[in-house]
């Protein structure tokens, strides 16, 4: 059944994708009042889908890479919509709504085989999700330093605004808060991750390349955020530091390949 | 009345209505590039000496100067002999200015055509932002300066005085003077643009000039909390600040001095003193935002000539927008304003035409007069031959001759009277 939930969550994921676009790029209102109820019903659906699939686990935990992307998927679409409660604003969802689309379609329609983890998987789930929302965070941030880049580009060329971009102090405050919100998930999703480590494998956990990167990606968010904050950074030298974060973050992720310790088939 | 010759009425009439040529020469924002017009630029305070010295100029009857920070503009009465009158020549020496320089921004409008131009420009249709109110306040300073030093009498009164009623009926028969296409929206629009709402910001005004002076209030409409003046007169600044007291925004005055250590408190800078020279430079703009953490700054140079440099834009987080760049994003507004563009073109081609069919009615004016004259002149001689013969008459006889003679004069010179009123009016218009 969590399946079938979770392919409404993506029908209506790709129906907002596409009315996103002329909601935002032609400021077409009627577009917004369906990009806008599609994605909540979506988010709504895959919460539901969610949900059930942790209780048909019975306090056991499927992880299987789709799974983890669809989670993904699932608090991206939701900070499009807490953003869009904040400011106002579909110029995300240009971008949020289909990459949340295609993460979650797979999920949907080609599952995994699921890899169940022990009963303490309760703490792993939330260190999964913690980290999941500190990366959402990044990728928003990235977004709205990118329109804020595009915008600010716009003004100093003198060429007409386009009416969709939202105003600089606006992409600035997204890209700040949803930093500052990312740092929290980042570090309680890290802390949890090590003390499940330091009691199944013992310090020489920390020694795992895996483990090593996501500490320096840790310390990467937090002077990004450091930076931000205190010299004011923006434009142009803002995408460029999100995007080497979220380069840092990409590799991490990709570093379950060559850890011997961190992985789906770990125990 | 008896005492004129109707010859001698004729005359006058033709000197002063077929002799004289109506010619407009000038540059605007449409064919000059702001640097050759911040050179061309005449100060409020030179206005009535530039208007004196065109005067001056051979075969100039009448004259009026009218210098924005967009056109500047000569429009005079011309004797139709004197073709040695040479306005070129006049704002190349005036201005000190090349005449390679000048001669391809040009443009030289005659008779109907100068007075279509005026009536464009005067109800804001030839203006950088088509509808923006502040024009006509120039046209009538303008008009006002040239009727001190005494370069304007019969034709550019009437002229002027014309403009000014079509200005007027522009503004209330279309949407065209509605806020949204004016200078000041469209600098407020681009503030939004950066800052998103208004609330909390400061803006700076630096120089007290009228156009500042509309954005900012504005820009307080639309939340802007606090205005800080600064001029070199403290005066000034004192009294602009004035001006403010009673908006929602808090109003102070900075000492001019203060103006580079200060500036970076204001979100918003607007100058307008056209001082001449620029009054900040790249550097500032960097100063500025690093002191401001590289928070945004919004700088509106309404002034001409320029008071930013404009290499500033150049600086990470600062926004300059000089009065042609306001005018290239109004553009964009005014493609929605086409429609009432068009009605108000309309209008002023009708009040062309009313103009003109009024002129042509003046022009036949002195010989309806001097036939009139010469009757009532024949009239009375052949009145006085008569009385010898008809001898002494009561009050009511003399009174029933008297009108019997005038009704055959009238009726005599009605169809010549006609044909001259039909002659005079347009075609089409019997």
């Amino acid at each position: 059944m969590s399946l079938l939930w979770l392919k409404v969550a993506v029908l209506l994921y790709g129906v907002a994708s596409l009315a996103v676009l002329p909601a935002a790029l032609y400021d077409r209102p009627k577009w917004r009042h369906v990009a806008i109820p599609a994605t909540v019903a979506g988010v709504l659906f895959h919460f539901v889908s969610l949900a059930e699939m942790l209780n048909a686990a019975h306090h056991r935990l499927p992880v299987e890479t789709h799974e983890v992307q669809s989670l993904l998927a699932l608090l991206l679409a939701a900070s499009f919509v807490a953003v869009y409660a904040r400011y106002k604003t579909v110029a995300l969802g240009i971008f949020v709504l289909p990459i949340a689309f295609l993460l979650s379609v797979l999920a949907a329609f080609r599952p995994g085989q699921e890899q169940l983890l022990p009963l303490r998987s309760g703490w792993i789930f939330l260190h999964i999700a913690l980290l999941l929302a500190a990366y959402a965070a990044l990728f928003v941030s990235l977004i709205a330093s990118l329109l804020y880049l595009i915008q600010e580009r716009r003004l100093k060329s003198k060429q007409p605004s386009l009416t969709w971009l939202p105003p600089l102090e606006t992409t600035d405050q997204i890209a700040l808060k949803s930093l500052l919100f990312g740092l929290p998930c980042m570090t309680g999703g890290l802390l949890i991750g090590s003390l499940v480590a330091q009691q199944t494998v013992g310090a020489s956990y920390f020694l795992d390349p895996k483990i090593l990167l996501a500490f320096a990606m840790w310390l990467a968010y937090c002077g990004m955020i450091f930076i931000r904050r205190h010299s004011g950074l923006r434009g142009r030298r803002a995408v460029y530091l999100s995007s080497f974060v979220f380069l840092v973050v990409l590799t991490v992720w990709a570093a379950n390949q060559f850890s011997s310790v961190h992985r789906f088939s770990a125990p | 009345m008896k005492n004129l010759k109707p010859e001698l009425v004729v005359s006058n009439a033709a000197e002063k209505l077929s002799e004289r040529t109506l010619v407009l020469l000038g540059i605007n924002h449409t064919t000059a590039p702001i640097e050759v017009r911040e050179r061309l630029s005449v100060p409020a305070g030179r206005l009535a000496d530039a208007t004196r010295s065109l005067l001056q100029q051979p075969g100039i009857r009448e004259g009026i100067i009218l210098s924005t920070c967009n056109r500047i503009e000569l429009l005079t009465s011309q004797e139709m002999v004197a073709d040695a009158v040479d306005l070129p020549r006049f704002l190349e020496e005036y201005f000190a200015v090349p005449s390679a320089s000048l001669a391809p921004h040009l443009y030289e409008y005659r008779e109907r055509e100068a007075v279509r131009h005026l009536f464009r420009v005067a109800s804001s249709l030839d203006s950088m932002v088509v509808g923006e109110p502040q024009i006509l306040g120039q046209v009538k300073e303008s008009y006002s300066i040239a009727r001190e030093v005494g370069a304007v009498s019969s034709t550019l009164e009437g002229l002027l005085q014309r403009a000014f009623t079509v200005a007027k009926k522009v503004r209330s028969e279309t949407e065209i003077g509605s806020s949204s296409v004016s200078i000041a929206s469209v600098a407020v629009d681009l503030a939004r643009k950066i800052f998103g709402s208004l609330q909390g910001k400061t803006v700076l005004l630096v120089g007290a000039g009228k156009m500042s002076s509309l954005a900012a209030r504005h820009l307080i409409q639309q939340g802007a909390s606090n205005i800080v003046v600064t001029n070199r007169t403290q005066a000034r600044a004192e009294a602009l600040a004035a001006e403010f007291l009673g908006t929602s925004a808090a109003t102070s005055v900075l000492a001019f001095e203060q103006i580079y250590e200060q500036a970076d408190r204001a979100d918003i800078v607007i100058t307008s003193t056209g001082s001449g020279r620029k009054l900040f430079e790249r550097s500032h703009g960097q100063q500025f935002l690093d002191r401001r953490r590289h928070r945004p700054m919004f700088f509106i140079d309404i002034a001409v000539p320029r008071d930013v440099d404009p290499r500033m834009n150049e600086v990470e987080g600062c926004f300059v927008y000089d009065i042609d760049d306001l005018q290239q994003v109004a553009q964009a507004n005014l493609a929605d304003r086409g429609r009432e563009a068009e009605a108000a073109e309309s209008i002023v081609t009708q009040e062309v035409e009313r103009y003109q069919q009024r002129l042509q009615s003046l022009e036949a004016v002195p010989a309806i007069l001097a036939l009139q004259q010469n009757a009532e002149a024949i009239r009375e001689a052949e009145l006085a031959k008569a009385a010898k013969r008809l001898g002494a008459l009561t009050p009511e006889q003399q009174a029933a001759v008297d009108a019997l003679t005038r009704s055959l004069t009238a009726k005599l010179l009605h169809p010549q009277l006609t044909a001259l009123r039909r002659a005079a009016a347009p075609k089409g218009d019997e």
